[in-house]
C-alpha cells in the first residue's frame, strides 16, 4: 500500500512537473536554459524504490518525456518515442545500485545524480538532434543549457527529499531521516 | 542483479525499441491525445499568467491612460482613411479583373488563436496554442500575425496544436528578398550560433545578391508536396540583417518580421493556403 501510494505521488510529480515546466520561462541569464525536474524526481524513485518499480517508472517518465518533446517538422520525427524509456532504464539501473548508500544516510547522493541525470540526458537528446541535423558542433550557449538545468535540478532536489521525509508519516512511512527506502514496512 | 531483473530490463528496453518503430503519425497521434490530456492545466496556468500580467499592466497613471487614448485615437483616424482609400482601390481593382476575365484570387481562411504555453523545451523552438482538428487545423498550417509569418502547425490535437516556430533550424521556409530575384531557404539558426537567439538565415542566394541591410524578406510560396511549400507566398518574413557571400552560395541573417518571444494571439491559414 505505502509502495502503490509513494509510485503514485511520484508518478503525479513528474507529470505536474512537466506542465508547470511550460510556464517556467527560459533563462536568458543561463543562456536561455530551462528548468527540467522530471529526472530528478525519476532519480529519487530510483534510488528509493524496489527494482521493479523503479522499471516501472522509467517507462512511464520515459514515455511522458517523449509525448511532451516530440518534435515533427515535415512529418518526420527527430527523436523517435521510446528512446528516453531506454535512457531512463540505464539512469534507474546505475541508481538503484546506489540504493544501499542511499538508505544508509547519504541524502546528497541524490542530489549529484539528480544533476547528473538531467545534464546527461538534455546532453544525449542534443546529440541525437545533431546526428539528424547537420553534423555536431559545440559552444558556450549548448553547455550552458546542458550543465544549468543539472544544476538547477541539484538545487531543488534537496526540497524534494525534505518533502518526502515531512510527508512520510502521513502514509505510514519512515518518520526520521533514516531509513529512506518507501517500500520498508 | 538476478535474472527475472536482468529479463525485465530485456523486456523493457525491447519494448521501447518496438515503440521507436511506429510511424510519425502514431506517434503524432500519441502525442495528441497527451496534448488533449495536459490541455486543461495548460489553459487554467495560461489564464493564471495572463491575468498576473493583466495586473501588472492595469496599474498605470491617468497620464498614460491619456496619453495612450490619444495615440489610439489618432490610430483610428489614419486607418479609417486607410480604410477609405483601400475600398477606392477594391472598387477599381475588381472592375480591371473583370474586364481583363482574371482568375478569382483564393482568399485565406483564417482561425484566430492564443498561444497557452512556449519554449517548453531545450533545443526547439515550439509554442502551443489553443485551437485543434475540432476547428479545422490540421498539421503543416501556417500560423501568422497581422505582422508577418511565425510558423507552422505540427501535431494537431482536439483543441490544441504545436506550432514549430520559424526560428527553429527545422522549420525552412522558401523565400524571396524584396527588391531582387534573389531566392533562397530560411530556416532558425543552430543552438547558440551568432546573436539574437531569433536571428534566422536564409541560405543558397547568389555569390553575388549583395543585399542591404534592411532589405524585406517574404514567402515565395512554392508549390505543395514539398516540405518548404506549405506557405503562401508573399507574408512579410523579416528583414535582411546582414549578407555574407560564401565559397557556393550566399547567406543573410534575417531578423524576423514578428517578436516570437512575445507574440500572444496568431491567426492560423486553414483554407486557401496552398
Amino acid at each position: 500500500m505505502k509502495l502503490t501510494v509513494g509510485w503514485l505521488s511520484l508518478a503525479l510529480a513528474i507529470f505536474l512537473a512537466l506542465i508547470v515546466q511550460e510556464f517556467i520561462p527560459a533563462l536568458r541569464f543561463f543562456h536561455g536554459a530551462r528548468v527540467f525536474l522530471a529526472p530528478m524526481l525519476f532519480c529519487y524513485g530510483a534510488l528509493a524504490m524496489p527494482f521493479w518499480a523503479m522499471l516501472l517508472m522509467a517507462i512511464y517518465t520515459g514515455f511522458l518525456i517523449d509525448l511532451a518533446y516530440l518534435n515533427v517538422p515535415d512529418g518526420h520525427v527527430e527523436i523517435a518515442l521510446g528512446w528516453s524509456i531506454v535512457v531512463f532504464v540505464f539512469f534507474g539501473l546505475f541508481a538503484h545500485g546506489l540504493q544501499p548508500a542511499f538508505a544508509g544516510g547519504r541524502w546528497w547522493l541524490h542530489v549529484l545524480l539528480s544533476a547528473i541525470f538531467t545534464s546527461a540526458f538534455l546532453a544525449l537528446q542534443f546529440v541525437m538532434i545533431c546526428f539528424r541535423r547537420q553534423g555536431i558542433f559545440f559552444n558556450e550557449t549548448v553547455a550552458w543549457r546542458i550543465a544549468a538545468p543539472g544544476l538547477f535540478a541539484a538545487v531543488l532536489a534537496p526540497l524534494v527529499h525534505l518533502t518526502v521525509v515531512k510527508l512520510a508519516p502521513y502514509v505510514r512511512g519512515p518518520t526520521r531521516l533514516e531509513p529512506y527506502r518507501i517500500d520498508q514496512p | 542483479m538476478s535474472r527475472l531483473n536482468v529479463i525485465l530490463v530485456v523486456a523493457v528496453i525491447a519494448g521501447a525499441v518496438v515503440i521507436s518503430s511506429f510511424g510519425s503519425s502514431v506517434m503524432q497521434k500519441l502525442q495528441a491525445g497527451f496534448l488533449s490530456a495536459v490541455s486543461p492545466f495548460l489553459k487554467t496556468g495560461s489564464a493564471v499568467q495572463r491575468q498576473l500580467g493583466a495586473m501588472g499592466e492595469g496599474l498605470k497613471t491617468l497620464d498614460q491612460l491619456e496619453d495612450e487614448n490619444q495615440r489610439l485615437k489618432t490610430e483610428n483616424t489614419e486607418l479609417r482613411a486607410t480604410n477609405q482609400i483601400l475600398r477606392d482601390l477594391e472598387a477599381e481593382n475588381s472592375k480591371l479583373r473583370s474586364a481583363l476575365d482574371y482568375r478569382k484570387r483564393s482568399i485565406f481562411k483564417l482561425v484566430p488563436a492564443r498561444i497557452i504555453s512556449r519554449d517548453a523545451s531545450t533545443w526547439w523552438n515550439t509554442v502551443k496554442i489553443n485551437r485543434g482538428f475540432e476547428e479545422g487545423l490540421e498539421a503543416d498550417q501556417p500560423v501568422l500575425t497581422d505582422v508577418g509569418l511565425v510558423g507552422k502547425t505540427t501535431t494537431v490535437a482536439k483543441n490544441e496544436s504545436i506550432v514549430l516556430l520559424i526560428s527553429d533550424e527545422s522549420c525552412k521556409v522558401a523565400a524571396k528578398v524584396e527588391g531582387s530575384n534573389e531566392r533562397g531557404i530560411l530556416f532558425g539558426r543552430r543552438t547558440g550560433e551568432g546573436g539574437a537567439p531569433a536571428e534566422m538565415q536564409l541560405n543558397f542566394l547568389s555569390k553575388k545578391a549583395n543585399l542591404q541591410p534592411g532589405q524585406r524578406v517574404f514567402t515565395e510560396g512554392v508549390s505543395k508536396g514539398t516540405s518548404i511549400g506549405v506557405f503562401p507566398s508573399g507574408i512579410f518574413l523579416g528583414t535582411v540583417k546582414s549578407f555574407q557571400a560564401r565559397p557556393l552560395d550566399g547567406q543573410a541573417i534575417v531578423e524576423p518580421a514578428v517578436d516570437l518571444s512575445s507574440v500572444e494571439d496568431v491567426f492560423v491559414v486553414v483554407d486557401g493556403a496552398k
